[in-house]
């Protein structure tokens, strides 16, 4: 298993997928009241990640495009000692931050690379927001980025496609559903506490997105792609929610 | 004694205790799963209580069973809002008030006498109506850390974010600690209370034998 460093997801104890998978027959007795199929390979499995399919629904239904998510004063913020990066097995990749250019590709009519100065050009928004990680911890840092529907607006990409897929320097991958992209508070951050955004946290730029979990704040970004095709993601594909909404 | 059949339990309100044992179990194994990832208190839970596998596993359940809960709490509460069943035997009332010291004396064996009672007495009838107090509680403090952006004004009712997940937890060890009491007090009550869940009668009419 490529060992991961995105702010996102650990059952550190647990080890790797393979694993996790086989503990998953270690259900508790309680299931056998319910007369489940207990086998990963089984019913329950499959059920659940059909259920799983309803609450995304559910929660694409629940979000509101105009809610914001509450912005804090700067007192109320995580010390900047405090900024976490998912401590275990941290893998920060080698990024060429002097040649670095974001990728677009797909429902786009200006498709192609652009640098981080014409990134930086378009109008900045500065947000204290909670970052708040799959695995129940939270943190309040100070993000400062572009909102990413007027990147999308520069590129001249088809807001009425479905999704918006992003591939990272670490390999990782992840994807989301339009109005969650067109939000104003979604950002491509390249700054926190007013500095620019240190390597383990994304350099030189990630997505931020307060309406969304951690795994959702892709660090070390460098393509995005358009689409009407559902893509997955890093975690996704491995069992957790797609539609990560908060 | 008494021999007589006498009826205790309508189907309803049988079905939905059973799915409540079941969606219950289910929320707390995985919500303590959820609880490992990041312990909000200085333990952690033994992964042999708990269900799920991993995180993802545990989130799976526990958003499946949060459904069951859900609607299993809101077809209980319209029943018997609808029927008025247990309005008077179960719903906990302030005439109850003076009950509850010599229903304490009596189970800590400082009084003898049994109190006289109807179908339960005033500290079962408490219990059963804080319940489903807690239940509500568990469900909104859970909306809160769910969605603290869409419903933050939920998440705000528990002070914030990470005050919403101690609240959480503190409802969800509150319904165990019911749980482990009914237990008991269904062992002491005996064979025949117990099946009076399932078949819905009860041998005895004899009031002052434990009913629970």
């Amino acid at each position: 298993m490529k060992k991961r460093s995105i702010i996102a997801v650990s059952d550190s104890s647990e080890g790797g997928f393979s694993l996790r998978r086989r503990k998953l027959l270690k259900l508790s007795p309680l299931l056998f009241l319910a007369g489940c199929d207990i086998s990963p390979s089984g019913g329950t499995e499959s059920f659940l990640k059909t259920f799983q399919a309803f609450n995304d629904w559910v929660q694409g239904k629940v979000f509101d495009p105009t809610k914001l998510a509450p912005e804090y004063s700067d007192t109320d913020l995580t010390p900047e000692d405090g900024f976490r990066v998912n401590g275990y097995d941290t893998d920060t990749p080698d990024i060429d931050l002097a040649h670095w250019t974001l990728t677009v590709e797909g429902m786009v009519t200006k498709p192609g690379q652009y640098t981080l100065q014409q990134i930086m050009s378009l109008p900045k928004r500065v947000m204290n927001t909670r970052h708040c990680c799959v695995e129940g911890w939270s943190m309040i840092p100070q993000w400062g980025g572009t909102p990413l529907r007027d990147f999308l607006h520069l590129v001249g990409a088809d807001v009425n496609a479905k999704y918006v897929a992003v591939e990272c320097g670490d390999e990782y991958y992840t994807s989301f559903d339009m109005p969650s992209i067109l939000h104003p508070q979604t950002m491509l951050c390249y700054e926190a506490y007013q500095k620019p955004l240190a390597l383990e946290h994304g350099a030189p730029m990630r997505i931020v997105m307060p309406t969304k979990l951690g795994y959702k704040s892709a660090k070390w970004v460098n393509k995005l792609v358009v689409a009407n095709d559902k893509p997955g993601g890093y975690w996704e594909d491995q069992g957790y929610d797609w539609f990560a909404g908060i | 004694m008494n021999t007589k059949k006498e009826f205790q339990h309508p189907l309803i309100i049988r079905i939905t205790h059973w799915l409540n044992f079941i969606a219950l179990g289910i929320m707390v194994a995985s919500g303590l799963r959820i609880y490992n990832a990041s312990p909000v208190f200085y333990f952690k839970i033994p992964s042999e209580l708990t269900l799920g596998g991993w995180l993802a596993g545990a989130r799976q359940w526990h958003f499946f069973a949060m459904w069951l809960f859900l609607l299993n709490g809101v077809i209980y509460v319209i029943y018997n809002v609808s029927t008025r069943h247990g309005r008077h035997t179960t719903l906990f009332h302030h005439s109850d008030v003076h009950g509850i010291v010599p229903m304490i004396k009596y189970y800590l064996r400082l009084q003898k006498e049994h109190p006289p009672q109807k179908k339960y007495n005033a500290l079962q009838k408490l219990a059963y109506t804080t319940v489903p107090l807690l239940a509500i509680g568990a469900i909104l403090s859970g909306i809160a850390i769910y969605w603290p952006v869409q419903f933050s004004f939920v998440t705000r009712l528990f002070g914030n974010y990470d005050t919403a997940r101690v609240w959480h937890f503190i409802f969800m060890a509150s319904l165990v600690l019911f749980f482990l009491g009914h237990l008991l007090m269904v062992a002491i009550a005996g064979w025949d209370n117990f099946l009076s869940i399932i078949t819905g009668w009860k041998k005895s009419s004899n009031t002052t034998e434990p009913h629970v």
